[in-house]
């Protein structure tokens, strides 16, 4: 019997990730339970998360100022108490500005990822379960769609359909479908080879009645840390577009706030025209980046390349 | 040998779907007609050539002139025909270097490109310098020690880093450096190498520090992953240094995942130069293309787009073959 | 203490290394003493996680930085953890060196063979490239591997299992160490070459007149190989002897029961192997009584309650235990246990099979 698991750590000794093995006794035990907790920023991510979707949500009902409403405080007003993010170069309150940018941001991110997850999920589903001639083409399809850079994937959309929310959704869509689909074909080749499946096979059951009951469940826990870190992406990339005045002409994200703030003049006179919405993108970000990669560690999900 | 014909079959394949790619959707969402001659498309020409409409040629769009032009280009782009065959003679075209001519100023999109696309890769090399730079003795500090100060500051920071949105991080670093204390210039200066490289320390800046800290994260997990390798062990035992081991056994079998991800991350980094380009005010090829899908300038669009995705696939495809000549391992299975 | 014959080259006292973990402190090593003189040969035998590897690497100066080392470590009159806090250069690689288990991971994959043997020249020796790179495969010619010169551009992953550790050996040689720890030099080769591996080194160990400590799990590696040799259980001494006296007057049961677990010679070849029933100890637990209690077919009451000293059992042959093999005390314990069909610690007779008395009951 071999010595394998000997004392062998050094630097790496000390990383909690690393739980040393003393001479033949792995503390597999300790480690698991370091894997399988969420943890304190997880709930702070989701915290954040819920109060920024409750306060979007509830915009049009909430107490505060019409974001469109020039002359709402003076030009250019600091933050204070009467306007606490202060006001922009049209006297716009920029409190008000910033939790309306989050309803565009926000359904930027949540409608494309959820395009990407259905049909990317679908595609990688029919992939890893019926692999063959199906799995090699949708496989070089997201391929060739991971080929090409996102956001000139975008601009190319954009240029030949404007930039509306719609399109804008859309085109985020389907920049998702390649990583998310990659992923659930991953999964799916996982679970297929499963005894579950194989036997409701054998009982029968038909290849739509597998891949819903049997595999679908399984394959949309680890898409659950994806949806996050996707939806991070999705929103910086909103961002982008917005940035270069692409992006949804009817309304304002956090990304077209950013842009207006950005001119130098505005710049240097009130920099916390746009601080405000780059703070407010920052921390969704953040706790988006955050709470999936938790759920990813807690899930032990490997292959996420997003 | 065979590994590399294997990986040149599929670049072809790739850059041939790519471009397709690019090809049909400003074609099948897009006019095709719209898209080689621009707006004078929506001149009903049958109806002008029928003399029913006015000729106000050598004032706006609409006038006979335009017309012909509408006639030449439907035959010269063969819009009659089905898209895979325009498909297939538009390729020919691109890999003989024509990529049509811009409507803004007539100039060939080829001699557009090659005017702005030095000065993108220019970018783009300062920032993955700058990344590699400052990552390698930052992870190299943070895993020696791990877990302690040093290292779990540098983690918050990375994950702090990742999460500012490229063109947040550019604006911000351009409010405290060019508007505030007014270190640098303010747009592309373009009169030596000095000024030149100058003005790309900001953008530089602002794509490489997310890269550093992606980098970090990465090639840190890696160090402290080949430090429990018996043959650190193996090392040290001989009586070689710390920092000797560092450098000498540990660092190089531990860069395999960076050189993956050094390929990957140019995917964000030409996206990113496409957004910095336009904070830094750098005359890029990112610049140029966001110019054009304002304008609908679109053999610049499609022209630009072809280009960037051409160079993000075979930079893909080289980290691909490079990584199997770093890792002998890897050469032998092929 | 046990084995000294002159004065010792290396000497370790009271040796303790303690791991705080988050399950409280692990006793790797409790309470170690042993000495070895100039050009002799330490068996310490033991299975994983009785603390044989962790003593060496105490010695080594590889442990990481959290463990707790207590008692002394002198080689030829030099303390050795003093050595090892100050940072003193050109002693661990030099003065002694260590050969590891695996030969597949103890070299650099991405390193070539001739590199990783001259750089303990370049470095401890100040030799120049070429010279480093001229002995390098004088090394390689002494630690027996055919054409030896082409070897030293090979990446190790272009070696077989035997020839990479015949490389380690050449490396751990390099600067003609005085003392040589061999950690289960041979459990990841190929039965084959096991015995190769272990010729070379002995052989070695003579010509250059080097000390050599041979860890192992397996008391017939040591036989016929070391002078003295040490069996450790749960981070403690529980024998010690030289060769001749631990294998004829063996006196500790766990030694007896590490010997079962081998093929024997002079046994029918149908002859059962009796594996130790149990598992080692976990170290965290802090018990009272001898930690091999547990699976011991010898345990008595007090076993359980009162930790065995080591005691002398004539000319430097200790043991600890409360009713060693070959004494009247242990004979009756193990009778009892026999006669009851369960031990003390509540261990079933039956799991040694037919009551360690008359092997050989076919397979």
């Amino acid at each position: 019997m071999a010595d394998r698991l000997d004392l062998g750590e050094s630097a790496g000794g000390n990383d909690p990730l690393h739980v040393p093995v003393v001479e033949g006794y792995p503390m597999a035990a300790l480690d698991t339970t370091l894997g399988r907790r969420l943890g304190a920023g997880f709930w702070v991510s989701v915290g954040w998360l819920v109060v920024i979707v409750t306060v979007a949500a509830l915009a049009p009902w909430l107490p505060i100022a019409d974001p469109n409403e020039t002359g709402y405080g003076g030009r250019m007003d600091r933050p204070g108490w009467a306007t606490w993010f202060g006001t922009d170069t049209n006297g716009r309150d920029m409190f008000s500005r910033t939790i309306w940018g989050a309803r565009v941001s926000l359904t930027v991110g949540f409608v494309a990822i959820a395009a990407g997850l259905a049909i990317g999920g679908t595609l990688g589903l029919i992939a890893g379960y019926f692999r063959g001639t199906a799995d090699r083409v949708i496989s070089f399809a997201f391929f060739a769609l991971l080929s090409f850079p996102g956001l000139v994937f975008a601009l190319l959309i954009i240029a030949a359909l404007g930039s509306s929310l719609k399109v804008v959704c859309m085109t985020l869509g389907v920049l998702s479908i390649a990583p998310v689909g990659r992923l659930a074909r991953a999964a799916t080749l996982v679970f297929a080879e499963r005894e579950f499946v194989q036997a409701s096979r054998v009982l029968g059951a038909t290849h739509t009645r597998i891949m819903l009951r049997e595999l679908l469940p399984n394959v949309l826990i680890p898409m659950s840390a994806l949806a996050l870190l996707g939806m991070a992406v999705t929103i910086v990339a909103e961002g982008a577009l917005a940035y270069l005045g692409l992006s949804v002409s009817d309304g304002f994200s956090w990304g077209k706030m950013i842009l207006l703030g950005s001119a130098p003049r505005t710049l240097r006179d009130g920099p916390w025209v746009v601080m405000f919405p780059i703070g407010a993108m920052f921390l969704t970000v953040l706790a988006l980046n955050y709470a999936g990669d938790r759920l990813r560690q807690y899930l032990d999900v490997r292959e996420l390349a997003f | 040998m065979r590994f590399l014909a294997h990986r040149l079959a599929a670049l072809v394949a790739v850059l041939l779907a790519v471009t397709a790619l690019a090809f049909g959707a400003l074609n099948i969402l897009g006019d095709p007609l719209f898209n080689v001659v621009g707006f004078i498309a929506s001149v009903d020409c049958d109806a002008v050539l029928a003399g029913e409409i006015e000729d106000i040629s050598g004032q706006t769009a609409g006038g006979r002139g335009d017309c012909e032009i509408v006639e030449a280009a439907r035959k010269e782009h063969r819009l009659d025909r089905a898209l895979p065959v325009r498909y297939t003679y538009w390729l020919g075209d691109i890999v003989r270097g024509d990529f049509g001519t811009s409507f803004k100023n007539e100039m060939p999109v080829r001699q557009v490109i090659a005017e702005k696309l030095p000065k993108t890769v220019l970018l783009m090399v300062v920032a993955e310098v700058m990344g590699v730079v400052i990552s390698i003795p930052w992870a190299v500090a943070a895993a020696y020690r791990a877990n302690r100060r040093f290292d779990r500051a540098s983690t918050v920071t990375s994950f702090g880093m990742l999460a500012i949105p490229n063109f947040a991080m550019g604006i911000i670093l351009f409010y405290f450096f060019v508007v505030r204390w007014q270190v640098f210039p303010s747009r592309f200066e373009d009169t030596d190498l000095f000024a030149r490289l100058k003005s790309m320390v900001l953008p530089g800046l602002t794509l490489g520090l997310p890269l550093a800290a992606t980098y970090q994260r990465l090639l840190r997990t890696d160090l402290i992953t080949t430090l429990q390798e018996d043959f650190v062990q193996m090392a040290r035992a001989k009586g070689m240094s710390d920092r000797w081991i560092m450098f000498r056994h540990v660092l190089r079998p531990s860069l395999f995942s960076l050189v993956t991800v050094f390929g990957l991350s140019t995917a964000g980094l030409i996206g990113g130069s496409l957004v910095v380009e336009n904070i830094f005010s750098i005359p890029g090829l990112g610049r140029a293309v966001v110019e054009a899908v304002i304008r609908d300038d679109f053999p610049i669009v499609l022209g630009s787009v072809v280009v960037i995705a051409t160079g993000f696939v075979v930079i893909n495809f080289t980290v691909d073959v490079v990584y199997s000549f770093i890792d002998p391992r890897v050469r032998r299975d092929g | 203490m046990a084995v000294t014959d002159g004065s010792p080259l290396l000497s370790v006292s009271d040796l303790r290394v303690g791991f705080a973990t988050e399950r409280g402190l692990v006793r790797a090593v409790d309470g170690v003493s042993f000495d070895l003189a100039a050009g002799r040969t330490l068996g310490i035998v033991g299975e994983s996680g009785s603390g044989k590897s962790v003593t060496a690497k105490t010695i080594m100066n590889l442990l990481p930085s959290y463990a707790r080392v207590e008692g002394s470590v002198t080689f030829d009159g030099r303390d050795v953890r003093a050595l090892a806090s100050s940072g003193a250069r050109h002693f661990w690689g030099v003065e002694m060196t260590m050969v590891f288990q695996d030969p597949m991971t103890s070299l650099n994959p991405v390193k070539k063979v001739g590199e990783q043997i001259a750089e303990s020249l370049r470095v401890h020796l100040k030799r120049s490239r070429k010279e480093a790179r001229d002995e390098a495969g004088d090394l390689l010619e002494q630690v027996g591997i055919p054409e030896p010169r082409k070897r030293l551009t090979q990446y190790p992953h272009e070696l077989s299992g035997g020839l990479r550790q015949r490389v380690v050996i050449a490396m751990a040689l390099a600067c003609s160490p005085r003392l040589l720890i061999a950690d289960e030099p041979t459990t990841a080769l190929d039965v084959t070459v096991q015995k190769h591996i272990l010729d070379l080194l002995d052989g070695l160990r003579e010509e250059r007149g080097m000390a050599m400590i041979l860890i192992t799990h397996d008391l017939g590696v040591v036989r016929g190989r070391a002078d003295d040799i040490m069996v450790m259980y749960a981070g403690r001494t529980m024998e010690q002897a030289d060769t001749d006296t631990l294998f004829s007057e063996m006196r500790h049961p766990y030694t007896e029961a590490l010997l079962e677990t081998i093929p024997r010679i002079d046994m029918p070849s149908h002859s059962r192997l009796v594996p130790i029933p149990g598992r080692p100890p976990d170290v965290i637990e802090v018990s009272t009584g001898c930690p091999f209690a547990p699976r011991c077919r010898s345990c008595t009451d007090v076993c359980l309650t009162e930790r065995p000293t080591l005691d002398e059992q004539g000319h430097g042959h200790v043991c600890a235990c409360h009713g060693p093999v070959g004494t009247d005390v242990g004979a009756m314990a193990r009778s009892a246990n026999e006669a009851s069909g369960v031990t003390p610690a509540g261990l079933d007779m039956a799991a040694f099979g037919s009551a360690g008395v008359e092997a050989g009951d076919g397979s």
